[in-house]
């Protein structure tokens, strides 16, 4: 592939590359802690952790603006071309999804907050049967990712694409099961939209995780992916509108 | 990779106060560099004192051959002597006896000086041009015929030695030129206003001449300048030619390569050496007349080409590729690219070269004695085939001669040598000056 | 620190060359350093010149090797590559200038529309004029502005009048762009003019006869990012009516000016494609690496 192992005749363009790769690194893992805090304080109803987890998110935005500045300055600096190119513009990108992700656990967190602010009785277990597993795959698909961009391995990558699929899958039949719950007791219906709203953020990070994915397949190959996969997206949202539909029908 | 760390590391001066180290040495260079222009002055004062004093020299001794002492005799134009029947016939005018005039001035002057000897040495004191010139300004003006006039007459050049000092009255009268009642003579003259020196049109108006006072350098400066066009006219055509095709057209290969070689070893060939050649040539083979100028242009252009030629190439080559490379860029041909471009730019160079060749001709005796130019020649040359010589050979045939006059005259001739070579010189700068461009 | 992060760098691309081979969709990828044949398209649908199996020697030194190319009509066409690769002396074939030196030698067929420029019937001069060039360093004659540019129709005898010729000069600078700052001053020597104007002066006096093809050398390497700046807006309005050939050194440059760009490498032309493509995503290594400033 068109990316080089030699390093720049400028040294001072590689520190800063894998500077801003670093960062990147870093707040992929601070991201991945922060769902994995999340889920936890979702499982033990642990307020004061879900607290915590709302409060960290502003480290995590605070280390997307210090990686928007560096590309920015590494883009005014070396006009960077070519694998560099891509490497900045798929960092940049990456970061915004990072972001994102740490935007779900945030309000995963805050979900768990309003279940269990006492005003109401607490959710029954079989409404976040589904979390779980789904929040598995979604962290799952996260790990990949990070261990994708490290290595900028493109067929971990283009695996985690095909993950997503899967998870998608999931949160059909998850939403189907809660829809089906609501239908027979109704009294359920306020937590079991925030549950919904909690599988719909898990659902999301795996689409932002698809979207580093795509960004690493950017980077090593210079292809873009991302057109082909929207239309996917769309055949896969429709089809399962359709179902959704059907199932209400019944 | 803090740079304070990877430069100590780098160096082995690591811990040693840099500039401790370089002001201890700093003392020594300026030193050094002191006395280099030291040097460079005193060589310089040295060249400049040389020069300094070679044209005092010069100067001092040639400056007064430009001043001429004349003496003013009364003259009467006596119809019976000078034209007898009356017929003003020019032929008779011309075969009078106009000494005969100059000897009665000169005694109406002084009517006590009496015997065949003194008489002789009064008549003396006169040039013999004096019965010339008095011969001219009859020619001129036959109307002089029967007056009484007072005329300048060229003193002879012992007494215009004395007058400018050179001879010393105290020397027995033996050892001098000039008898004690000659000079007695010039004193009266003198107290008389008699005499005066006057601008001395002669040295510019004859050609050379056994008698000091009546030579002139017309004749090796006529001579001089029809060699000059000859060579001028010769090489400069020839030379811009072959630098031009040389440096433009001709392939570059083995055979340009031996005629570059030659020509820059001609342009050291000991010049009388084209001397030889000339004769053996021009005169020798094609039987062309000795003593002309054709011949020594001919023989000064063979001197000159080689210099022509090897300045046009530096002036050439000093054309900017740029301006060759747009030109052609352009579509122009190689002979529009030089016509246009190159050869205009060049042209001042060319130029500077050919006049500092046409300089050194100009200052160059020896090829042309090969050739005869070394004649003793009194008529001033009026073509390029008259027999001639130049100036700085007319300059070595006189810089021979012991009379005190002709001294002065070589040392004159040399002025107006080292004149015309300073003009031309300054010529070329000035032609540098305006035409040059900047690019 | 900073030493840590070097080696991560090169621990990461270390990693990257483990991978296993991907599932290619689009072009060749070339890793080989050995490889010289050229990548990337060469042809074009609309080529004004056409460039095969080109080689040249200088005395013994084969300074270009085997290249093959096309130029399209009315494209900007950029060559890039380190010093001494060749891509001047290829430019310098296109119109035959390496025929001024001596020892050059020039095998392989380039066409200009359908005539082979090396053939007997076409003339030097001709092609000089048909193929139209500027140089590295702005060199208007030392001659006014108005001589200039008068000199290439005056040479070809193009014009009949002085009318015509004036004309024909003030065209020339307007499409240049020069028109308004030297209005005035047409008699002044075109060496009294700045570094940029130079350089327009001597793209007016290329395009006064009028070329099909104009050959770049490095035209902006002398000049400051604004007179840059001009010449390369010039460049781009010029494409309308003319096809563009130019060597830079400058990759921005050829990025911003040109639609297509080609990479010459000791001799060999090593990648062509269109110019997005070899900025993002070139196919070689070598290619790569020049761009991304890794050379040697």
């Amino acid at each position: 592939m068109a990316i080089s192992h030699e390093a720049h005749t400028v040294k001072q363009f590689d520190v800063q590359l894998a500077n801003l790769r670093n960062m990147v690194l870093e707040m992929g893992g601070l991201v991945e802690d922060q769902i994995k805090c999340a889920i936890a304080a979702l499982d033990q109803e642990d307020l004061s952790a879900a607290r915590e987890v709302i409060a960290r998110d502003r480290i995590i935005n605070g280390l997307q603006v210090k990686a928007d500045e560096d590309c920015v300055s590494i883009i005014a600096l070396r006009q960077p071309l070519g694998s560099d190119l891509r490497t900045i513009m798929s960092l940049a990108n990456s970061v915004t999804d990072l972001e994102r992700i740490g935007d779900s656990a945030k309000k995963i967190a805050r979900m768990t907050l309003q279940m269990y602010d006492g005003a109401n009785s607490p959710p029954s277990g079989k409404l976040l049967r589904d979390v779980r597993p789904i929040a598995e795959l979604a962290s799952g698909m996260l790990r990949g990712c990070l261990d994708a961009l490290a290595r900028l391995d493109v067929g971990k990558a283009l695996s985690i694409i095909h993950n997503d699929d899967e998870l998608d899958q999931e949160f059909q039949s998850a939403l189907r099961r809660l829809i089906t719950y609501m239908m027979e007791d109704p009294r359920t219906i306020g937590h079991a939209i925030n549950v919904v709203f909690i599988i719909k953020a898990l659902e999301r990070i795996g689409d932002h995780c698809t979207n580093i994915a795509e960004h690493i397949v950017y980077l090593v190959e210079g292809k873009n992916i991302q057109q082909r996969r929207n239309i996917d997206m769309s055949t896969i949202l429709t089809l399962a509108q359709d179902e959704t539909e059907k199932g209400i029908k019944e | 990779m803090n740079k304070p760390t990877a430069r100590e590391g780098a160096t082995p001066l690591r811990g040693r106060n840099i500039k401790t180290i370089v002001n201890a040495g700093l003392a020594r260079r300026h030193a050094a560099e002191r006395r280099f222009r030291w040097y460079g002055l005193i060589a310089i004062s040295l060249g400049l004192a040389f020069v300094v004093l070679m044209f005092a020299n010069i100067i001092g001794k040639g400056s007064p051959a430009f001043w001429q002492t004349y003496i003013r005799v009364p003259i009467s134009f006596d119809a019976a002597a000078l034209d007898p029947e009356g017929k003003r016939d020019p032929q008779a005018l011309a075969s009078a006896d106009y000494a005969a005039l100059v000897r009665a001035g000169l005694r109406q002057m002084f009517p006590a000086v009496e015997g065949r000897l003194p008489l002789r040495a009064l008549s003396a004191l006169t040039s013999s041009d004096a019965a010339y010139e008095l011969q001219r300004r009859v020619q001129d003006n036959p109307g002089l015929i029967g007056t009484q006039q007072e005329v300048w007459l060229l003193a002879s050049a012992a007494v215009d030695t004395f007058v400018k000092g050179n001879i010393d009255r105290s020397l027995p009268e033996a050892e001098r030129p000039l008898k004690d009642s000659q000079i007695e003579w010039i004193d009266q003259l003198r107290a008389a206003g008699k005499i005066e020196r006057q601008f001395n049109a002669v040295l510019f108006r004859n050609g050379d001449s056994r008698e000091p006072e009546q030579a002139g350098i017309r004749g090796a400066l006529m001579g001089s300048f029809f060699t000059l066009v000859v060579t001028f006219l010769l090489s400069f055509p020839i030379g811009v030619a072959t630098a031009v095709y040389l440096e433009e057209f001709a392939p570059k290969n083995r055979w340009t390569d031996i005629i570059e070689v030659n020509i820059n070893n001609l342009a050291a060939v000991p010049s009388i050496v084209f001397g030889l050649l000339g004769l053996a040539v021009f005169i020798n083979f094609f039987g062309l007349p000795r003593s002309a100028p054709l011949v020594g242009g001919l023989v000064l252009s063979l001197m000159t080409l080689p210099v022509i030629i090897i300045a046009g190439r530096a002036a050439l080559t000093s054309v900017p590729p740029s301006i060759r490379e747009a030109a052609l860029g352009m579509g122009a041909s190689k002979l529009q690219m030089v016509g246009h471009h190159v050869l205009p730019l060049a042209m001042p160079g060319m130029l500077t070269g050919s006049i500092i060749g046409m300089a050194r001709a100009l200052g160059e005796s020896a090829p042309l004695l090969m050739i005869g130019m070394v004649a003793f020649i009194v008529d001033v040359p009026k073509n390029f085939l008259d027999p001639s010589t130049v100036l700085p050979v007319q300059i070595y045939l006189w810089s021979d001669l012991p009379e005190r006059a002709f001294v002065e005259r070589t040392s004159a001739a040399i002025m107006v040598l080292l004149a015309f070579m300073i003009l031309m010189n300054g010529l070329a700068i000035l032609l540098r000056k305006r035409f040059e461009r900047r690019w | 620190m900073s030493t840590t992060a070097i080696d991560t760098q090169v621990a990461l691309n270390g990693a990257l060359n483990r991978n296993a081979p991907l599932r290619q969709s689009a072009g060749v990828q070339v890793t080989d350093y050995e490889n010289r044949q050229t990548v990337g398209k060469i042809t074009v649908d609309n080529p004004k010149m056409v460039c095969r199996e080109v080689n040249v020697h200088y005395g013994q030194k084969h300074a270009i090797k085997n290249v093959s190319l096309d130029i399209g009509a009315n494209e900007v066409i950029a060559f890039i590559g380190p010093s001494g690769c060749g891509k001047s002396t290829f430019l310098r074939c296109l119109n035959r200038m390496n025929d001024t030196i001596p020892t050059a030698r020039v095998t392989g067929q380039i066409k200009l529309d359908d005539d082979d420029i090396h053939a007997k019937e076409i003339d030097v001069v001709q092609l000089r004029a048909r193929v139209g060039m500027v140089f590295q360093k702005p060199n208007p004659f030392p001659k006014s502005i108005y001589e200039n540019v008068a000199y290439g129709p005056r040479i070809h005898g193009m014009v009949n009048t002085k009318a015509e010729l004036d004309d024909l000069v003030r065209e020339s600078l307007e499409r240049a762009g020069l028109i308004k700052e030297v209005e005035k001053r047409m008699l002044e020597p075109g060496t009294s003019l700045s570094g940029g104007q130079q350089q327009r002066l001597c793209i007016a006096r290329a395009i006064a006869v009028n070329p099909e093809v104009i050959l770049m050398d490095e035209p902006c390497s002398a000049l400051d990012p604004i007179a840059t700046a001009k010449i390369e807006e010039l460049i781009d309005e010029l494409r309308e009516n003319y096809t563009i050939v130019i060597v830079t050194h400058s990759m921005q440059q050829a990025a911003r000016v040109s639609q297509r760009t080609a990479y010459f490498h000791l001799g060999d032309l090593i990648e062509i494609g269109d110019t997005d493509q070899i900025f993002t995503n070139p196919r070689h290594k070598l290619t790569e690496d020049y761009i991304t400033g890794r050379f040697g």
